[in-house]
């Protein structure tokens, strides 16, 4: 039996710094209470990513479908080191955050099959989900760096002592407008915190490939800047939390590189095996499994045990069958909500169609 | 106690082999397990060994479905009593996993149903009944339901406690020491592209029994771009390859392979045999559809297992919708039962003709169970399509901005594909002249007096015949490299059907009088427009005449039939006046009934020399039909 209050220090990974004298600390202490919930939560977005191929594969999802498993603990990580108060923008590889930030399982399935019980009603699908505190799902590959500036000037201007999380991927790092986004919120020292989540893949094209300069935490030049070994939780945890209280002492932005990896291809349409090898995937698999590295740390340090683990996966895993249940039952979202929901609170108006003969009703 | 109950046949729905039956048959309970229930479960190894092992066998349906274990042979242990007093006996599978969303036992021809907070009851049947009935001693009806005191899982272990509502005379009398589960988890047909609705597997690159990891590839699926490969999600053993390499046109959804956890048996999976893509929960709370027209909704080819009633082609789903029909009216005759833009043609006329009213379409009953495609859960009113431009409809008359397609008849493309290439290939030369048929009139109306009916085409057909015979160096055809003579003088006449042109061929047209070759042009004519006309009789010739006199044309060129060389165009007769000189030398206006003929030569044959010295000859003989004898 585990003592609910049992914790342990736990050292991990020291992250690389830039302009910074001491980063986040080396070892931290991690409560069996922390520890389930994060492996539960990790085991959510993973088989909730496997399900959404799954149920892709069966053409009952279609569209776009981006899926983030082998990153669940950067979404899980950055979630533990910030409040549920403090904002976070992300691209397109956003289910796992959709789910830390708040909304159900069933809603983002329900969502990605495009029924009625999904978070945006089912008209939005996978690039389209928002939650309290959570500007989703951005289709636009580095659009969402300056929006997420933008959110942190309003923090700084509410004076709340919010911070924002701004995530993008090493293939967007070497956007224009991303440091543009550094200059302004340099010079006006935003809580913004940047997030490079580099899986080592822009789509088919590796970093080397890619990038003059690899160091994604160095990019931001003025901006100091920690990496952050993204397939550990707890390593993703501490690093954030030490970026969050940075921006909320006021010292200004400050760049994190999560180096983490996607097992998945970009999207469901790319098998992923084309430009790496199925050995190195299988090899990230087991040896740096997020998953897999929690259970072994919880494990050896007897904060829990494999078969209460086991528990949770099982659960878990009905959780998601119920959830895929729902998904698939759900009746499509009615004809006439077409035009519905385009503004927040409007009195009713109509709303033209395709072409000037076709009007909608839209409802607010 | 009282002797326990032998039911006649097995106990349980055992099936497969089955021992004698076990010490159980003349203890009574408390004999036989008073043993082992004080001792508790792990005990009494020996007694337990002699008992008939269980089996479960699990089976899932699909993705997400209630997970079945089948009683095959039985095995339970005790599990002593509740606090109840109530017998417990446990159904011990080391190694099974929950599956999820429940679980449902099937024995002897009834099912237990899992249920999430642990209880399970039987509902139909009841253990020990296989056949006819079993009725214990004293004429007891045994209860229909047992209620299982609990259910617990962790760690791969499915324990299911049982009780009988009338004391212990439910499932206590099987005994064993544990059992071993096959279970497997589907691998389903994937669609590996968008536009995927079957695949082939090409090659199989795990064997049976072979471990696999998550990540691993298990098989080469070809789709209909490219060969991909399928990978793994989960760790486990591929247990049973369900379709074998080289299978063709696997439909999307189908099972290809079954897939069991690490440490369970893997030899004895069973394929589950209604498994497909999952069963949707129809839910009733449809919104009450608009009363607008309701479309059945086309389905996409091959969503099998489940079939729909109709299925739609996309043009004639538009037209169904345009005129309010109901596909149902009319009758499918595509290919694999489609219904065609043809057939909803059909509908639309037969609407036209009053025979069949305008009807809105019934909404989609509700879904068949293995209904993948959310399209088909409900009846959703369909939007009206915007008529702005207008859209045509074939075979209707021409709204304002639309046109009409007439689809080309057979022998109208092959004029067109001959015509273009007679024009195109064959250098035309064209010479025009005027003949006097005051002659032929005279001669018509003394052959009409005489009661025979002939037209002035007859002799000009004559003339024609009478002129190749003089010269026969414009009997001449193409035949790729030069003028080959003809020796036969057959001549096509031109006939306009409904269908199109066609020459039906007036053969040896020199021997044969007037009144023969006007006979031949009666028939000929009749059986073309009739569309009875034999090949023989109007493939060939060597001559042909096409007269759009009776149309009222003064004047015309017509284009060669390959491998001819000549056609003859022939105006109609008009009244000219000409000035002449009479005997006395006065200037006279005199009538003539001029006829003017264009003749198309091909130059490669029939160069510009010919043609006129061809028509001078044809001038004088029609003008002259004496000569035409």
């Amino acid at each position: 039996m585990y003592y609910l209050d049992a914790n342990r220090l736990i050292p991990f990974q020291k992250c690389d710094l830039h302009r910074l004298e001491e980063g986040p600390p080396v070892t931290t202490v991690l409560t069996r209470e922390d520890g389930l919930r994060y492996y539960r939560m990790m085991q959510t977005v993973r088989r909730m990513e496997l399900k959404a191929d799954q149920l892709y594969k069966q053409k009952i999802i279609r569209g776009f479908c981006h899926l983030c498993d082998g990153q669940e603990a950067c979404c899980v990580g950055l979630e533990a080191g910030i409040n549920p108060t403090d904002h976070l923008i992300t691209a397109y590889r956003a289910h796992g955050f959709t789910f830390t930030r708040g909304l159900s399982v069933r809603e983002i399935l329900a969502e990605l099959t495009g029924r009625r019980g999904g978070c945006a009603k089912g008209k939005g699908g996978s690039m389209h989900m928002y939650a309290k505190n959570f500007y989703g799902g951005n289709g636009i590959v580095g659009a969402q760096v300056p929006l997420g500036a933008g959110i942190a000037l309003a923090c700084k201007y509410n004076g709340k002592d919010e911070v924002c999380l701004t995530l993008y991927g090493d293939g967007a790092a070497n956007q224009g407008q991303i440091f543009e986004a550094y200059n302004m919120a340099a010079l006006w020292k935003l809580p913004c915190i940047f997030i490079c989540e580099n899986n080592r893949y822009g789509m088919g094209t590796s970093v080397e490939r890619a990038a003059a300069s690899t160091d994604y935490y160095k990019r931001g030049d003025f901006i100091p800047g920690l990496r952050v070994d993204g397939m550990d939780v707890l390593c993703v945890r501490e690093a954030t939390k030490f970026a969050a209280a940075h921006c909320r002492a006021g010292k200004g932005p400050i760049l994190m590189e999560l180096q983490t990896y996607r097992y998945h291809g970009h999207s469901m349409s790319d098998p992923g095996v084309s430009y790496r090898t199925r050995e190195e995937i299988q090899e990230v698999r087991s040896k740096s499994d997020p998953i897999m590295l929690l259970k072994d740390r919880m494990v050896n340090n007897d904060l829990a045990s494999v078969e209460e683990l086991k528990e949770i996966d099982v659960e878990v895993r009905k959780e998601i069958e119920d959830a895929a249940q729902f998904a698939t039952a759900d009746p499509e979202p009615p004809l006439e909500e077409l035009g519905y929901h385009i503004y927040s609170s409007d009195p009713p108006f109509e709303v033209r169609g395709a072409n000037q003969w076709i009007k909608f009703k839209s409802i607010s | 106690s009282a002797a326990i109950p032998q039911p006649a046949s097995s106990f349980l729905g055992i099936k497969g082999t089955r021992g004698p039956a076990p010490t159980c048959a003349s203890h009574s309970f408390e004999q036989q397990f008073s043993s082992v229930a004080q001792r508790g479960p792990k005990c009494n190894q020996a007694a337990l060994r002699a008992a008939p092992r269980a089996e479960w066998t699990r089976r899932e349906a699909g993705l997400g479905g209630t997970c079945l274990l089948e009683l095959q042979r039985h095995s339970l242990r005790t599990g002593g009593r509740d606090p109840g007093g109530r017998r417990r006996v446990e159904l011990w599978t080391p190694g099974a996993r929950q599956a999820p969303g429940g679980v449902a036992i099937r024995w002897g021809g009834g099912a237990w149903e899992g249920l999430d907070d642990g209880a399970i009851r039987l509902c139909r049947g009841h253990p020990g009944k296989r056949p006819g009935r079993w009725r214990p001693p004293g004429g007891l009806a045994v209860a229909r339901w047992c209620y299982a005191a609990s259910w617990a899982s962790a760690a791969g272990e499915v324990r299911v406690w049982l009780m009988g509502l009338l004391g212990g005379l439910s499932a206590v009398q099987l005994v064993g020491d544990g059992f071993t589960t096959r279970s497997g988890y589907g691998i389903l047909m994937p669609s590996l592209s968008p536009t995927m609705e079957e695949g082939n597997i090409v090659k199989w690159l795990k064997k049976e029994g072979e471990a696999v990891s998550a990540g691993d590839a298990l098989c080469e699926i070809e789709t209909d771009k490219a060969v991909v490969t399928l990978d793994a999600n989960d760790d486990g053993i591929l247990a049973k390859i369900v379709v074998e390499e080289g299978s063709k046109n696997i439909r999307l959804g189908s099972l290809i392979g079954l897939l069991v956890e690490e440490g369970e048996d893997w030899k004895h999976v069973e394929i589950p045999k209604d498994v497909g893509p999952p069963p949707p929960v129809s839910k009733p709370s449809v919104p009450p559809p608009l009363p607008g027209p309701q479309v059945s909704t086309p389905v996409k080819k091959g969503h099998a297992p489940g079939k729909l009633q109709f299925r739609l082609s996309p043009a004639a789903r538009n037209i169904l919708e345009k005129h309010a029909l109901d596909a149902s009216q009319g009758t499918a005759t595509g290919p694999r039962g489609i219904f065609t833009k043809e057939d909803a043609l059909k509908l639309v006329q037969l609407k036209q003709m009053g025979k069949i009213t305008e009807s809105r379409p019934t909404p989609v009953a509700p879904p068949t169970p293995a209904q993948p495609s959310p399209p088909q859960a409900a009846a959703t009113p369909a939007y009206p399509r915007p008529l702005i431009p207008p859209v045509s409809t074939p075979g209707q008359p021409n709204v304002a901005g639309t046109f009409t397609e007439i689809p080309a008849s057979n022998i109208r493309r092959v004029i067109a594909k001959r015509l273009t290439e007679s024009k195109s290939t064959v250098p035309h030369a064209y010479a025009t002249t005027d003949c006097d048929v005051g002659a032929v009139l005279k001669v018509r109306q003394s052959l009409v007096r005489d009661d025979i009916k002939v037209s002035v085409n007859d002799f000009i057909i004559k003339a024609a015949a009478v002129t190749l015979q003089q010269m026969p160096v414009v009997n001449v055809s193409w035949d790729g490299e030069g003028p080959k003579q003809l020796p036969f003088i057959d001549i096509s006449v031109a006939v306009a059907t409904d269908k199109g042109l066609i020459t039906p061929i007036i053969k040896n047209a020199a021997a044969k009088g007037i009144q023969e070759i006007a006979d031949s042009v009666k028939v000929l004519s009749k059986k073309a427009r009739d569309g009875k006309l034999l090949p023989e009789e109007y493939q060939g010739g060597s001559f042909s005449i096409s007269n759009l006199g009776m149309f009222g044309i003064d004047e015309f060129t017509a284009v060669i039939n390959p491998p001819q060389a000549c056609i003859l165009a022939v105006g109609r007769f008009r009244p000219v006046l000409k000035l002449t000189q009479d005997e006395e030398g006065n200037a006279r206006l005199q009538q003539y009934q001029l006829i003017t003929v264009t003749m198309s030569s091909d130059s490669r044959v029939v160069n510009d020399e010919l043609a006129t010295r061809f028509l001078e000859s044809f001038k004088a003989n029609l003008e002259n039909p004496i000569r035409l004898a």
